[in-house]
Formats: C-alpha cells, sequence, structure tokens
C-alpha cells in the first residue's frame, strides 16, 4: 500500500490477546493516518458511555503515511483517545521516534483496549508484539523507565521507549507519555489513560522498509522542500539557532505574550527568558527530531541539571505565567516535568491559576507568583497526587470551580490554553474557542499569517474575511497530522509539495485539495464526536478575562474578543448550523452522512 | 477587505498585468464570494465595484459580477484557493502563445512557481473552461488560458496576485533570454526534473 503499511494491531490488556487486521484502504486514503485514523477508530468504538479512564476507552497510536520517508521533518505520530482533562476526542502529537518504530515493527496503528491485571509494558517488533511484566518499573520516573527497559532488550540502539512517570501512574488528568525521556505526547491527559490501563511502557523496534512508487520524482519534490526551508530565515535561522523560544521576544512586542496567568498581555522580565537569553546561559547543542533540518530542539545544562528544553511554550508556562523569570530554574521545572511524565503547558498554567486564586485570597494552596521553591515542589505534589498536589492534578478548570471561581481557569473546553493572548490577535482566540481538543495553538495557528506574515501578513484586528484563514488554517493542520509531518515545516513546505510527495510515495494521485478535504473530513469527524458525548456551541468559548476584560497595557491595549459575530461567521463558513452542528449536505459532501 | 481589493488592483494595473479595465478578483466568504464587478477598472476599485453573490446558489447579483465569475466558482468548489487574481500578463500571454507550458529559467520563479501549464479554451467565461481551469489548479497555484491570460489562487488576494507577478517575470526573463539567443548556462541541480512538476 505505498507508504501504508496495511496493518493494524489490536492489543487486549485485559485478556492479553493479541490481533492484527487488514488497514482498509479507502480508510487509509480518506483519512490518510496519524490523527485520521484515530478519529475514524474512536468515534466508530468509543461511544458516550465509556469513561475516560475505563477499561473500554481505547489508546490508538497511530503512525502517518510519511513517517519515515525522506519527507522533511515527518516523524510525527498521534495518540487518540478519550480525554480525562477535556471529555473530548483528543489526539495528542509526537516527534519522536515511536511512530516511525511501529511502522517498522510492521504496523500503521496500534490500538490498545482493556486494563491489565498488573502493571505490564509492551514490546513491539517484527517478531510480533508482547506483553511483558513492569513489576520493576512500576513507580520509577521516566529516564529510570527508559534506561532500564533499554538495558533489558536486545537491540537498544533500534529501539524506542514511549512511557509514563508517576504522573501517569497517578492518573493526572494531565499526564504525559514520554518518548525517548524528552518528547512529549504531551497534552490532555493520554500518559493517563496509559496508566488506567497499567501499561507503563511501549517499546519498538524494526527495520525500515520504506516504499516508494516514483523514487526519482520523490527526491527531487524532497530536494525543493528542503531548498525552501533552507531559503525561509524562521525555519533555517530562526528556529535552529534559538528554537521555538525565538517567539518569546517576538510575540512580546506585538503584546501577545500572556504572564501571571493572562492577566499581561507582554512580562516586564522578557529579556531574562528570551531565545537569546537561553542561547547566552544554558544552550549547550541543537538537536532534532528523526529527519528535520530545522532542529528546533534544544539541549541546555543549568547548575543543578541538564536535559531537553524548554521550548517556547514550556518556557512560558513554567516561567512568566507563573511570574518566574529566572531561566535555568524554568530549564529545571522543565526537566522535573520531563522525568515525572507531565505535560509542561497544563502544568504551569493550572499552578499559575493556583498563584491567582491565592493572590486573590481564594485558596492559599501553597504556591505564589514568582516564588521558585513553590513552584518546584507543587510540580512533585502533582505528580504524586500530594496535599494540594492533588487538587491541582485535576487541572486548572475542576480546580478553580472547585473553589466556584471558573474564571481564573485559562482553559477552554477544560485544556490549559497555549502562549498565545487572543485579545492581541484576530482570530486566534475563535481557534482555541473552535479547537476539537479544547485550549490549543497547533488547531490552525494563527501565528503564520497574524504575525509572521506566512503566507502574507493579514489584518490582525479580527476583521471579516480572517475566519476562513483560520478554517484553511485548521483543516491544513489536521492533514499535517493525519500525515506525520512538524507544523513547523509547514512554514516554508506548502500543501502543493506534500500531495506531490503523496503522489510520488504511494502511486495515487493526490492533489493539494485532498489533503484540506481530508483535513476538513477529520474536522467534522471530530466535531460529531464531542456532539455526540453532549459538547454543543455553549462550550466554543473562551474564559470571560479574554471577551470582558480589555488589555490593561501593550501593543493590543484596550482590546477584547469579540467572539460571538466570529462565531457566527465561522458556523455559517464551515456549512454548519446556527449551533455549530454540521448540515447534512455538508456531511454528505465530505462522505460522513450517517 | 475593500482595501486589499484596492491596494491589490491598483498595482496590478500599475504594473502593467491588466489593462484599465481588464482582469478580475475575488475572495471566498465560506458559501459566498466576494468579486470584483464586470468591468470594473482594477486600478480605481470602489465599494460599488464589489460584488457579493452566492458560491454554490445563483442570484441576481450575477447581473452585476464579473462574466467570470462561474470559473472563480468553479475553483472554489474544487481546490483550497480562498482568493483568485486573474490578469492579462503580456509576456505570459504572448509565450502561451507559443508553449504547452512555462518553464521559469530565473531563480525566482523556478522556486515559487516550479512549471506553470497552459491551457486552451475560446470562451473565456464558459463552463467548459471553469472545468480545465480548475482542475489544472487543483495541481499549480497558477494557471495560463492560451491567448487570455492566467487564473491564481491563495490564502489571500496577495499571495495569488504574487503568484501573477511572478509569472510575469519569469516570462519576460524567458523572452530575453531567447532574444539574446544562445544557449544558457544552468545554475539548477535538478533543471531537467521541472518538467515533471
Amino acid at each position: 500500500m505505498g507508504c501504508w503499511v496495511g496493518k493494524i494491531a489490536r492489543v487486549n490488556l485485559t485478556t492479553g490477546k493479541v490481533t492484527v487486521t487488514d488497514l482498509p484502504k479507502e480508510m487509509a486514503v480518506s483519512y490518510l493516518g496519524g490523527r485520521g485514523f484515530g478519529a475514524r477508530i474512536l468515534y466508530d468504538e468509543v461511544g458516550p458511555s465509556v469513561e475516560p479512564f475505563s477499561p473500554e476507552n481505547l489508546l490508538i497510536l497511530a503512525t502517518g503515511p510519511l513517517n519515515g520517508s525522506k519527507a522533511p521533518s515527518s516523524s510525527r505520530f498521534s495518540v487518540t483517545t478519550k480525554s480525562p482533562l477535556t471529555g473530548t476526542i483528543f489526539d495528542s502529537n509526537c516527534g519522536g521516534k515511536t511512530g516511525i518504530k511501529i511502522k517498522d515493527a510492521g504496523y500503521d496503528v496500534l490500538i490498545i483496549e482493556g486494563k491489565a491485571a498488573k502493571p505490564v509494558w509492551l514490546m513491539v517488533d517484527e517478531n510480533g508484539i508482547k506483553i511483558n511484566d513492569a513489576a520493576n518499573i512500576w513507580g520509577q520516573d521516566v529516564d529510570i523507565t527508559t534506561d532500564t527497559l533499554l538495558g533489558q532488550v536486545a537491540n537498544p540502539q533500534s529501539a524506542t521507549v514511549a512511557c509514563i512517570g508517576p504522573a501517569g501512574e497517578n492518573l493526572v488528568r494531565f499526564a504525559a507519555i514520554m518518548d525517548d525521556k524528552s518528547r512529549a505526547v504531551g497534552r490532555g491527559g493520554v500518559g493517563a489513560v496509559m496508566g488506567s490501563k497499567n501499561l507503563k511502557a511501549i517499546v519498538a523496534s524494526g527495520t525500515s522498509h520504506e516504499s516508494v512508487v516514483d523514487q526519482e520524482t520523490l527526491d527531487f519534490i524532497v530536494y525543493e522542500a528542503r531548498k525552501v526551508l533552507k531559503q525561509s530565515p524562521i525555519t533555517s535561522i530562526g528556529f535552529p539557532t534559538y528554537g521555538t523560544s525565538s517567539l518569546v521576544r517576538v510575540m512580546d512586542m506585538m503584546g501577545a505574550f500572556p504572564s501571571y496567568n493572562f492577566s499581561e498581555s507582554s512580562f516586564g522580565y522578557i529579556n531574562d527568558v528570551s531565545g537569546e537569553t537561553l542561547r547566552e546561559k544554558i544552550f549547550v547543542k541543537q538537536k532534532a527530531c528523526w529527519g528535520c533540518p530545522i532542529g528546533c530542539k534544544r539541549v541546555t545544562k543549568t547548575k543543578n541539571g541538564e536535559g531537553e528544553g524548554p521550548e517556547y511554550e514550556s518556557l512560558w508556562a513554567l516561567g512568566p505565567e507563573c511570574g518566574i523569570h529566572d531561566i535555568e530554574v524554568i530549564a529545571e521545572a522543565n526537566y522535573l516535568c520531563n522525568r515525572l511524565g507531565l505535560d509542561t503547558m497544563s502544568a504551569g498554567v493550572t499552578i499559575g491559576c493556583a498563584m491567582e486564586m491565592a493572590q486573590r485570597g481564594i485558596v492559599d494552596s501553597g504556591v505564589k507568583f514568582g516564588d521558585i521553591p513553590s513552584l518546584m515542589k507543587m510540580i512533585e505534589n502533582i505528580a504524586y497526587r500530594r496535599g494540594f498536589g492533588d487538587a491541582l492534578a485535576e487541572g486548572s478548570r475542576r480546580f478553580s470551580e472547585k473553589y466556584g471561581v471558573p474564571e481564573y481557569a485559562m482553559q477552554v473546553k477544560g485544556m490549559e490554553l497555549p502562549a498565545y493572548e487572543p485579545r492581541a490577535m484576530g482570530v486566534q482566540g475563535l481557534s482555541f474557542a473552535t479547537s476539537n481538543r479544547g485550549g490549543c495553538h497547533l488547531r490552525g495557528n494563527m501565528l503564520g499569517p497574524e504575525l509572521l506574515g506566512v503566507p502574507k501578513i493579514v489584518d490582525h484586528s479580527g476583521a471579516s474575511g480572517t475566519v476562513g484563514l483560520l478554517i484553511f488554517h485548521q483543516h491544513l493542520s489536521a492533514a499535517f497530522d493525519a500525515l506525520g509531518v512538524c507544523k513547523f515545516a509547514g512554514f516554508a513546505v506548502s500543501d502543493e509539495m506534500l500531495a506531490r510527495m503523496m503522489t510520488a510515495i504511494t502511486g495515487i494521485a493526490f492533489v493539494p485539495h485532498d489533503l484540506h478535504a481530508a483535513g476538513e473530513r477529520i474536522w467534522n469527524l471530530e466535531r460529531l464526536y464531542n456532539i455526540r458525548e453532549g459538547f454543543t456551541s455553549k462550550d466554543d468559548t473562551l474564559p470571560k478575562r479574554f471577551t470582558d476584560e480589555p488589555l490593561k497595557s501593550g501593543a493590543a491595549k484596550g482590546r477584547v474578543v469579540n467572539l460571538a459575530p466570529q462565531m457566527e461567521e465561522y458556523y455559517r463558513y464551515r456549512g454548519w448550523s446556527t449551533t455549530g452542528i454540521p448540515g447534512k449536505e455538508k456531511l454528505k459532501l465530505l462522505g460522513l452522512e450517517a | 477587505m475593500l482595501e486589499e481589493f484596492q491596494r491589490i488592483g491598483r498595482d496590478l494595473f500599475l504594473s502593467g498585468l491588466v489593462s484599465s479595465h481588464g482582469g478580475n478578483m475575488s475572495v471566498r466568504m465560506g458559501d459566498r464570494v466576494l468579486i470584483t464587478h464586470r468591468g470594473s477598472p482594477l486600478g480605481q476599485i470602489t465599494a460599488e465595484d464589489i460584488v457579493e453573490t452566492g458560491l454554490y446558489d445563483n442570484d441576481s447579483s450575477i447581473m452585476l459580477a464579473s462574466s467570470e465569475t462561474p470559473v472563480h466558482r468553479t475553483i472554489y468548489q474544487q481546490t483550497a484557493g480562498l482568493a483568485i487574481v486573474h490578469a492579462h500578463p503580456k509576456v505570459a500571454v504572448a509565450l502561451s502563445l507559443f508553449e504547452d507550458e512555462i518553464i521559469p529559467i530565473d531563480n525566482e520563479g523556478s522556486y515559487l512557481l516550479h512549471k506553470v501549464p497552459v491551457i486552451s479554451s475560446e470562451i473565456a467565461s464558459g463552463t467548459a473552461m471553469a472545468g480545465i481551469v480548475a482542475e489544472s489548479l487543483q495541481k499549480y497555484k497558477i494557471t495560463m488560458v492560451r491567448g487570455h491570460g492566467c487564473f491564481a489562487i491563495g490564502q489571500v488576494l496577495e499571495e495569488a496576485w504574487q503568484w501573477v507577478s511572478c509569472l510575469e517575470e519569469s516570462a519576460m526573463v524567458i523572452y530575453y533570454a531567447r532574444t539574446l539567443g544562445g544557449q544558457t548556462k544552468e545554475f539548477r541541480k535538478n533543471a531537467d526534473q521541472y518538467k515533471k512538476w
């Protein structure tokens, strides 16, 4: 099947049974892979009666058709489940090697169902899938678990480990799965779902067997794609030199860099936490995901440790969002989250929420803005559900609701927001509000058109017309997630190039519109899933702070998000009803009719 | 949005990519299309020169809209484009009378366009032309209609305009190079592959 292996593996942890079935070709072409496969399978198998932590929930690891190919920045895979943080359909995406190795082992998709009677880990390789006892690693952190497992397998050089830490075992609702220690399948609590199944780790290994129909054409397109990546200063200078933290000062200049739980839209100590400062003070070396010519990752070293990160979002969430401006402390907080298996973003924003609640005298959970020891202690308390950490492990929405102040949780549908101040951007707030997995910057980020000028700078006052551009990017993002390509490559590599790569690899004629159509199909299927779960247009909203409180300072001073008219235009543009329900004609067009 | 139409329209005219009343532009707004008025001077667009009509359904606005509205509708229905610029770049039009595809030989054109197909249709606004233009734009960001002009798509008008401008510059380089005569010296590693784009 060209870039698809053609096999789906299913592991039932309750019974210990492993089954392998063929990947339907129609599903491959319509949903491409990754997030698309996850959405289709979860929609078909996990209904409203299934609780996120019940054995009936699925954990779906899905590879993309370009994983393991010569396409640049194409190592990303998806983990799809019903999220314990949001209750929505949820896919978390990662650039680690697990996706490629699962594919090398002979599977496009690995579905995990049921619950093991005792802690286990999975070995996935070309000999099949084996369930192993995890008694010796249960309770261990990510680093120890990874090293222990690599010491147990035959070919550690060709193996990769995706595991949970204490946070996942303790069902922290924003626990991550860590891939080779430092790559996170970070968001939505996928690590907690893994923990609920008593599954500590997945070790994958295999030998590449890429199949390409037209190698000469693929080589040419890949050459051209790498050329545009080299040409763009974003992908050839900014990200490689300063990492994603190159955005810190840029966002701050625009008045779009939140701090102190989104109560400010810039940061007084911005030069302490900039990409330039990170490079000057703690940078050790640049690192890249498999096959990526950009290399945005940072290996860093502080007085007390060494590790990977922080990336832009982690730096912000564990830093300015909590009023912290010591770059070494931020990096160490990042290392700690990685070892414990916590999503840095939700951890930081949830702690930031608790800090604001403490500042307002609502509840003193032991943390306050700018206080370094309390930040580090709370990260551990969350992972082990100790003291107030137990309440914060539920996420900012549940924590703030517990004290009757939901307005201080900076979240959408239960997921904590990323480092983009929506009041300073045109339709970024709409992007957050309509995201199918909750507050997220990776579901159609307007950073390109509203800030970086990719493809062109557009009016970021939220003027009519940019809603269509957001939808375009929502579909394109879904296609990237399905193909297994990093969105950073999208700052240079076009949909046209990706379609041509798919054609060269598969022999099936793909045009850019096919990728957008697949993206729209995935988006609408996710929407249908959430509607079936009981979500309505009332959930397509933002914290009141963004709609009711004008920005006090900065480049966007005085602005709020005028969400209602944007939402009306958004629904109409999508061919949905005024209450956000996809219309019959739209579903028929996408092949999603019941 | 009006300002964007005015800005791009003025520059299309001033750079000689359309005659006084030639060419047209549109943007997609969900199931609606904003398109220039039939015969409007792109260099002098006012609010009255922008017409709103349906993407799928016809309405009486068709009385005012560009005669090439059916082509724009078909393109939007069959591609991911959100904006269309149709212009009459002179040198590219001249080249289209000789070639079945325009393959830039300059760096910028090679980098951005790789190849621009040339299609034939005598009727400028017919359904048949709409179909083949849209089909071509599924694979390419800009397409020439022989002896007529080009259609370019983008996420915004400015992007589509860039493709038009780039095409004309590439066409002029080809023209100059041919006029100078002799064998050009190749600088691109995969020059022979561009025909396959």
